[in-house]
C-alpha cells in the first residue's frame, strides 16, 4: 500500500462513488492508495500491464481473465471509477436491509455477483457458457495435466447437469440455479472492502 | 419402555421388548465385580451364569426367581472330590472378563435395536435420553439384587470409549466449513470455556460464601477446578443429539467444532487447578505458566497428530499389494496420535482430530474403494456402539455412585450453567459479529446456546478427583450428573421442536455436483486474484499458497503413483462417476441407465466423433440403434469389479452377467468375421464412430487384449487414457468396412484390422504404463489379493495385478 495516505479532497467523484459503490470512505481511500500504487507511471488510470504486473496473478489460472473484467471492451486504460465499481462487487451483503422498490440493484448483492462471475465465464458475451467456454474454464483451472478428453467429457457432463432448457449452453439463470446452494453472499466477499 | 400401540402390530412391538427384559434380567447375575469395572460387592459363585442363560430365551423371568436359583446354587460349592473325568466343565472365571464385556456391548446394541423398532418413541426422545434411562433402569435392577453396579471408570472411558468417537468426527469431518469458521469456533471453543469455567467457578464461590449452607469449606479454586470441568461442551452429547436434529450445517460445525477444540482449554484448566487447590497461594508465575502450558497443550496435540497423520499417509503409500489391512494402518495411527498425546499431557482430542484431518486426503487417494468403504462402516460402528455405552454406563453410575445432594449447591449449579451459556454466547456473537461476513442471527445464537450440552466428559473428569484432597467429591458428582441429566434431557428433547418452532434451517441432503465443484474452484481462484489486485493478505490468498505448497511438494511425496499429479476436479469427477456407476449396479438397473450418464457419456462420444472428419450421414434411427447399443454395453463395463479373491465366498453377482454378455459378444462376432470375408471396400468413416466411441466412452476401466487371442475382437474402453496425437491420425486414416445389419446387434465390436497385427491394437491400448486410467482399475480391481485368476476362454483379461 502507498506510504502517504491520499486525502480525500483528492479523490475524483468521491460523493459518487461513495453513493454507486456503497464504499465507506475509508475505503475508497484505501483503494485509491492502492490505484495509485499499482498505476506505476502516475498516468491517472490503470493499463493491463500495471495489472499483470502483480505476481500472484501470474500464477492465477484466471489471471487473465480477471485483469480483463476491470477494462471496458476494446479499452486499453481503466481509470479509478472502473477499478472501483469492479471491486464494489466484492464488498459485503449488508444484513437486513430490505429491498426498496426503485432503487437501482445494489451493487453488491448476490445478483450482480452472479452477473459477474457469469461474465467471466462467458467471454464473448452472449448471455450463455457454451461448451466451449466452459471447456476454456476448465483447461485454464486444471489443463495441463489432464488430455483432452477428459476435459471433453466434464465440460459435456457438467453443462449436462446445470442445463435445464436442454440448449446444451448455461444460461445465467442456469448458472444461478447450479450454485444456489453456494452461499455466494459469503464466498464472494471480501471483508475488507467494507 | 412401554410397547404403546403405534404402526404396526403392538404384539409384534412388544416382542422384542420382551426379548430385551429377559436378556437383561440375564444379564443380572453376571454383573459381576471385576478389575475394569469397579465394584466394592462380594464375589458371586460363576456357575450360575451358565444355567441362567439357557433360561434367557424363555418367557420373561420374575426377578424373585432368577434370583432364588442363584443362592441355591452357592451351597454345593466347587469341592473338587475325586470321580470320574469331567465330560462338561463350567469354568467362568476364564472367561469372564471379555464375556461380561461382551455383554455389556451386546445389551447396549440391542438398546439401539429395540428404539428403532419402536419409532414412536425415538421420535420424541432422543436415543441419549432412552440410553441413560436403561442404564438407571438396568443399574437400579442390579442393586435391587443387591449387587453393586459398575461405574465408569475414567480409564475406560478416555482410552476405549472416547476415541473411535472423536475420530469418527475428525476423519468425516467437513474441512471447508470447518476452516472457513474456524476464527468462530477458536473464539467460542477457547474464549467461550474460559469465560464459563471462570464465572461459573466465581458465582459458585460466591454461593458458598453464603452462611448457612454449609460449604463454605470449599475454596476459590476447589470451586473453580468444579466450574472448568462442568463448564466444557461435550461432543459425545453434542454429537448425539444434534445428529438427530438435521441441522444447518453451519450452525452444526459452530457447535460441534466448539465441542471438540475446547477440550485443549479444558484440559489445562482441570489440571492448573487441581494441582493449584492444594496450595494457599497462586502466585503470578504460576499463572503466566498455565496460559503457556495452554498453548503448549493445544498446539502440541496438534502437532503429534499432524506427524501422525503424515507417517500414517506415507504407509499408505505403499499398501497396494496387501489391500487387506488398510484400514487397520489408519485406525492404529490414530490411536497411537491419541495415546501419545495423553503420554504428554497434551489434548488427545486434538491429536486425534489433527492426524484424522491431516491423513485423510492422501489416504483417500491411495487406498482402494473398498478400504475407504471398510474405514467408513467401522469408525461409524465403533462410534455408536461407544456412544450407546457411554450412555447407559452414565445411567449405572449414577445408581451406583456415592451422591450427596445439597439442594443450594445444586441448584445454583444448574442455573448459574444456563446463564452462564447464554451471556457467553450473547457476548461473543456480538464480538464475532463484526468479523463475520455472513453474521450470527439471534436465532443462530440461540440455538447454539441451547445446544451447549454437558456429557460424559464432565462425568469422568469429576470422577477422577481424588477424595484426599476433594471431600466434597460426591457433591460434585452429583452436581455434575444433574447438570448432566438436565441438559440432555430437557435441552435435548426440546430442541428438534424448537427447531421446527423457530424454523432454523435445515441440512439440505444433495449431493454435491460437478458444477458446484467447479465453481467454487473458479471463484477461489477469482477471490485470490482480486485479493491481489487489492493488496490484501487476505483468507484466500494464503488458502492458495497453501494449496501451492501441497501440490508441488506434498502430495508427491504421499500419494502413490500417478495419482499424486491428479488435480482435484478430476479425482472429484472420477469418485462421482464411480459412485453413479455404483449405485446404478445397486439399484439392479443392469438394463435402466440414468440419463444423465448414458446421454453424457453419449455426448462426450459425440463431441470427440465431431472433432473428426465429417461422416457420411448414418441414417437418424440407425444412429440411435447404435447409441442405444453402446449405451448398454459402457454401462456393463462400468459395473466390472472384481470380486474378492480371498475373503468373500459369494460369487460376484455382476460376474455371471459379464460372462453371459461376453459369451453373446463372441458368438455375434463369429457371425461378423463370416460377413467380413465379403466386403471389400474399405469405407473408413463410417467405422471410426463405433471405434471411438469404444475408446471414448467415460469408463474409467481399461482392458489390454490377451496377445494370443488372435482375430477375436478387442474392445478395450480406454476413455481417459493419454491419447498420443498418433493414434488419433491412425484412427482417421484407417479403412473400415461399411456398417452392416449385424452390427447393430454386436456392440462394441472391432473390425479385424489389415494394417496392425491383431491382438496388440495400439490404437486402442495407449500403453502399458501407469496411466491414470490403469492406476484407477487397479485400484478398483486390485483389492485384495495378489493372485488373479485368470479366467480362461475369455478374450479380456483385467490388466495388471
Amino acid at each position: 500500500m502507498g506510504c502517504q495516505s491520499s486525502h480525500p479532497s483528492a479523490i475524483p467523484e468521491l460523493e459518487e462513488i461513495m453513493q454507486e459503490t456503497g464504499f465507506s470512505q475509508a475505503s475508497v481511500v484505501r483503494l485509491y492508495d492502492r490505484f495509485q500504487a499499482l498505476d506505476k507511471e502516475q498516468k491517472g488510470s490503470l493499463s493491463k500491464y500495471d495489472l499483470q504486473g502483480i505476481g500472484e496473478l501470474a500464477v492465477n489460472p484466471l489471471g487473465d481473465r480477471i485483469i480483463n473484467a476491470f477494462f471496458k471492451e476494446g479499452e486499453e486504460l481503466a481509470d479509478f471509477r472502473s477499478f472501483i465499481r469492479v471491486l464494489a462487487r466484492f464488498r459485503p451483503v449488508e444484513e437486513g436491509k430490505s429491498k426498496e422498490t426503485g432503487r437501482p440493484e445494489p451493487m453488491n448483492s448476490r445478483l450482480s455477483k452472479l452477473r459477474f462471475a457469469f461474465q467471466l465465464y462467458d467471454q464473448d458475451s452472449d448471455g450463455k457458457i457454451s461448451r466451449d467456454e466452459m471447456l476454456q474454464v476448465l483447461q485454464l483451472m486444471v489443463g495441463i495435466q489432464v488430455t483432452d478428453e477428459q476435459l471433453v467429457c466434464i465440460a459435456e457432463r457438467t453443462i449436462q447437469e446445470a442445463d435445464q432448457d436442454g440448449d446444451g449452453a448455461i444460461s445465467f439463470e442456469e448458472f444461478a440455479t447450479s450454485v444456489e446452494k453456494l452461499n455466494i453472499e459469503q464466498r464472494m466477499s471480501l471483508r475488507l472492502l467494507k | 419402555m412401554q410397547a404403546k400401540g403405534s404402526r404396526g402390530a403392538p404384539s409384534l412391538g412388544a416382542l422384542p421388548f420382551l426379548f430385551i427384559v429377559a436378556v437383561l434380567l440375564g444379564l443380572l447375575p453376571c454383573l459381576q465385580p471385576n478389575p475394569m469395572l469397579v465394584s466394592e460387592a462380594p464375589h458371586y459363585p460363576a456357575v450360575i451364569s451358565g444355567s441362567e442363560a439357557g433360561d434367557v430365551t424363555a418367557a420373561p423371568l420374575d426377578v424373585s426367581q432368577a434370583i432364588r436359583p442363584l443362592t441355591n446354587h452357592t451351597s454345593p460349592g466347587h469341592a473338587k472330590s475325586r470321580k470320574a473325568f469331567p465330560v462338561l466343565g463350567i469354568d467362568y472365571t476364564h472367561v469372564r472378563i471379555p464375556f461380561e464385556i461382551s455383554l455389556w456391548i451386546l445389551l447396549a446394541c440391542l438398546m439401539k435395536l429395540g428404539f428403532h423398532v419402536i419409532p414412536s418413541v425415538s421420535n420424541i426422545v432422543p436415543e441419549s435420553c432412552l440410553l441413560i434411562v436403561v442404564g438407571l433402569l438396568v443399574g437400579g435392577l442390579i442393586k435391587g439384587v443387591g449387587e453393586s453396579p459398575p461405574i465408569l471408570k475414567s480409564d475406560i472411558f478416555f482410552l476405549f470409549l472416547l476415541p473411535p468417537i472423536i475420530l469418527d468426527a475428525g476423519y468425516f469431518l467437513p474441512l471447508r466449513q470447518f476452516t472457513e469458521n474456524l476464527g468462530t469456533i477458536l473464539i467460542f471453543a477457547v474464549v467461550g470455556t474460559l469465560w464459563n469455567a471462570f464465572f461459573l467457578g466465581g458465582l459458585m464461590y460466591a454461593v458458598c460464601q453464603i452462611s448457612g449452607t454449609g460449604l463454605d469449606h470449599i475454596g476459590l479454586l476447589a470451586n473453580l477446578l468444579f466450574g472448568s470441568i462442568i463448564s466444557a461442551v461435550d461432543p459425545v452429547a453434542v454429537l448425539a443429539v444434534f445428529e438427530e436434529i438435521h441441522i444447518n450445517e453451519l450452525l452444526h460445525i459452530l457447535v460441534f467444532g466448539e465441542s471438540l477444540l475446547n477440550d485443549a482449554v479444558t484440559v489445562v484448566l482441570y489440571h492448573l487447578f487441581e494441582e493449584f487447590a492444594n496450595f494457599e497461594q497462586v502466585t503470578v508465575t504460576d499463572i503466566i505458566l498455565g496460559f503457556l502450558s495452554f498453548f503448549v497443550v493445544s498446539l502440541g496435540g496438534v502437532f503429534v497428530g499432524v506427524i501422525y497423520g503424515v507417517i500414517a499417509a506415507f504407509t499408505s503409500r505403499f499398501t497396494s499389494h496387501i489391500r487387506v489391512i488398510e484400514p487397520l494402518f489408519v485406525f492404529l495411527y490414530s490411536y497411537m496420535a491419541y495415546l501419545s498425546a495423553e503420554l504428554f499431557h497434551l489434548s488427545g482430542i486434538m491429536a486425534l482430530i489433527a492426524s484424522g484431518v491431516v491423513m485423510r486426503p492422501y489416504v483417500e487417494a491411495n487406498i482402494s474403494h473398498k478400504s475407504h468403504t471398510t474405514i467408513k462402516y467401522f469408525l461409524k460402528m465403533w462410534s455408536s456402539v461407544s456412544e450407546t455405552l457411554i450412555f447407559i454406563f452414565l445411567g449405572v453410575s449414577t445408581v451406583a455412585g456415592r451422591h450427596y445432594w445439597n439442594w443450594t449447591f445444586i441448584i445454583s449449579t444448574l442455573i448459574f450453567c444456563l446463564i452462564a451459556r447464554v451471556l457467553g454466547v450473547l457476548g461473543l456473537t456480538w464480538f464475532i459479529n463484526r468479523f463475520r461476513i455472513v453474521k450470527l442471527t439471534p436465532k443462530d445464537q440461540f440455538i447454539i446456546a441451547y445446544g451447549g450440552l454437558r456429557g460424559a466428559i464432565a462425568f469422568s473428569l469429576g470422577y477422577l478427583l481424588d477424595y484426599e484432597h476433594f471431600g466434597m467429591r460426591d457433591m460434585f458428582l452429583t452436581a455434575i450428573i444433574t447438570v448432566i441429566f438436565f441438559t440432555v434431557f430437557v435441552q435435548g428433547m426440546t430442541i428438534r421442536p424448537l427447531v421446527d418452532l423457530l424454523a432454523v434451517k435445515k441440512k439440505q441432503e444433495t449431493k454435491r455436483s460437478i458444477n458446484e465443484e467447479i465453481h467454487t474452484q473458479f471463484l477461489d481462484h477469482l477471490l485470490t486474484g482480486i485479493e491481489d489486485i487489492c493488496g490484501h493478505y487476505g483468507h484466500h490468498h494464503w488458502k492458495d499458497k497453501l494449496n501451492r505448497f501441497n501440490k508441488k511438494y506434498v502430495k508427491k511425496c504421499l500419494i502413490a503413483g500417478e495419482r499424486s499429479k491428479e488435480p482435484q476436479l478430476i479425482a472429484f469427477y472420477h469418485k462421482m462417476e464411480m459412485k453413479q456407476a455404483i449405485e446404478l449396479v445397486e439399484s439392479g438397473g443392469l438394463g435402466k441407465i440414468p440419463s444423465a450418464i448414458s446421454t453424457v457419456s453419449m455426448q462426450c462420444v459425440h463431441l470427440a466423433v465431431s472433432q473428426l472428419p465429417p461422416l457420411s450421414s448414418l441414417s437418424k434411427d440407425k444412429e440411435e440403434e447404435i447409441r442405444k447399443i453402446l449405451r448398454n454395453n459402457l454401462q456393463k463395463t462400468r459395473q466390472r469389479l472384481r470380486s474378492y479373491n480371498r475373503h468373500t465366498l459369494v460369487a460376484d453377482p455382476y460376474e455371471e452377467a459379464w460372462n453371459q454378455m461376453l459369451l453373446r459378444r463372441q458368438k455375434a462376432l463369429q457371425l461378423e468375421h463370416k460377413m467380413n470375408n465379403y466386403l471389400t471396400v474399405p469405407a473408413h468413416k463410417l467405422d471410426s464412430p463405433t471405434m471411438s466411441r469404444a475408446r471414448i466412452g467415460s469408463d474409467p476401466q481399461a482392458y489390454e487384449p490377451k496377445s494370443d487371442s488372435g482375430n477375436l475382437p478387442i474392445i478395450t474402453i480406454d476413455p481417459a487414457s493419454p491419447q498420443t496425437p498418433e493414434s488419433v491420425e491412425d484412427l482417421k486414416g484407417m479403412s473400415r468396412l461399411p456398417p452392416s445389419p449385424e452390427e447393430d446387434e454386436e456392440g462394441l465390436v472391432m473390425r479385424v484390422k489389415e494394417s496392425s497385427s491383431p491382438g496388440t491394437d495400439d490404437v486402442f491400448t495407449p500403453g502399458a504404463g501407469d496411466s491414470p486410467s490403469n492406476q484407477r482399475m487397479m485400484r478398483c480391481l486390485s483389492d485384495p489379493g495378489p493372485q488373479p485368476e485368470p479366467e480362461e476362454g475369455e478374450p479380456f483379461i483385467p490388466k495388471g495385478q
